[in-house]
C-alpha cells in the first residue's frame, strides 16, 4: 500500500462520479462509500454520517487486531460481504451480495482510489452527461 | 444412428451447467463467515468469529451492511 497522500484534495463531485461508475459496473454491489484521510465521507453525499461511523468502527477494530494499520479488509457474513481498502490517504468501503468475486471487487476499489488520488490523471472519471451513465474517457483523452 | 449434432452440443452445455450449479451449491453450503485482514507487504490474517477481534469486525461489518441496505431489484 502506498502511504502517500492523494496529490490534491479530492472533490466530492469526482468521488460521486467514481462511485456512480463503480455502481454501474458492479452488479453485486449493494452500496459503497469513499472517505478521505480524516474519515469524512466524500461520497455518497446522502447518508454520509452512517457510512463515516461504520467505516471508522471497522478500521478501528481492524487496526487494533494486530497493532498495525490494515490495507484491506474482507469480511464475509450470511447477510453480505464487506470490503474496505485504503490507498493514498483515501479509503473505500463496499458492501456486496454474498459470494461476490473478492479479487475483482478489491481490484475495482483500488483502481477507483488510484484514479481519485491522481496517480492516473488521464483516466479520471467524468460526471454523467445528459442524464446518462457516468463514463470514463478513453486513454489519451482529456 | 448417430445423434444429431445440436443434441450433442445441448447435452454438453447442460452437463457444464449442472456441474456449475452443483459447485455453487457446495460452495454456499460449505462457506462460513470469515474476517480476513490484509497488511502492507501481502501478509494476511484470518480472525475467527468467536475471537474478540473477530467479534468486533463482524459487528462493524453488520452495521455497514445495514447502512448499505438491500440492493433494489431491477
Amino acid at each position: 500500500m502506498s502511504d502517500a497522500q492523494a496529490s490534491g484534495a479530492v472533490s466530492g463531485e469526482a468521488a460521486e462520479a467514481a462511485l456512480a461508475y463503480l455502481t454501474e459496473m458492479s452488479p453485486d454491489l449493494r452500496g459503497a462509500a469513499i472517505l478521505d484521510s480524516e474519515g469524512a465521507v466524500l461520497a455518497p453525499a446522502d447518508s454520509s454520517g452512517h457510512w463515516a461511523e461504520g467505516a471508522a468502527t471497522l478500521f478501528e477494530a481492524a487496526d487494533r487486531a494486530d497493532g498495525e494499520a490494515v490495507e484491506q479488509v474482507h469480511i464475509g457474513t450470511e447477510q453480505g460481504e464487506v470490503f474496505a481498502l485504503r490507498h493514498a490517504g483515501l479509503a473505500a468501503i463496499a458492501v456486496t451480495e454474498r459470494f461476490a468475486l473478492a479479487s475483482l471487487t478489491l481490484f475495482d476499489l483500488r483502481a477507483l482510489l488510484r484514479e481519485l488520488a491522481g496517480e492516473t490523471p488521464l483516466r479520471t472519471f467524468t460526471g454523467p452527461e445528459d442524464g446518462k451513465s457516468p463514463t470514463r474517457p478513453a486513454d489519451g483523452e482529456g | 444412428m448417430a445423434p444429431k449434432p445440436h443434441r450433442v452440443l445441448l447435452d454438453r452445455v447442460s452437463g457444464y451447467a449442472d456441474e456449475a450449479a452443483a459447485y455453487m451449491r457446495r460452495r454456499r453450503a460449505s462457506r462460513r463467515p470469515f474476517a480476513r485482514l490484509y497488511y502492507p507487504g501481502g501478509r494476511a490474517e484470518d480472525h475467527a468469529t468467536d475471537s474478540a477481534v473477530g467479534g468486533e469486525l463482524f459487528v462493524a461489518a453488520g452495521r455497514l451492511i445495514e447502512v448499505a441496505g438491500k440492493r433494489p431489484k431491477s
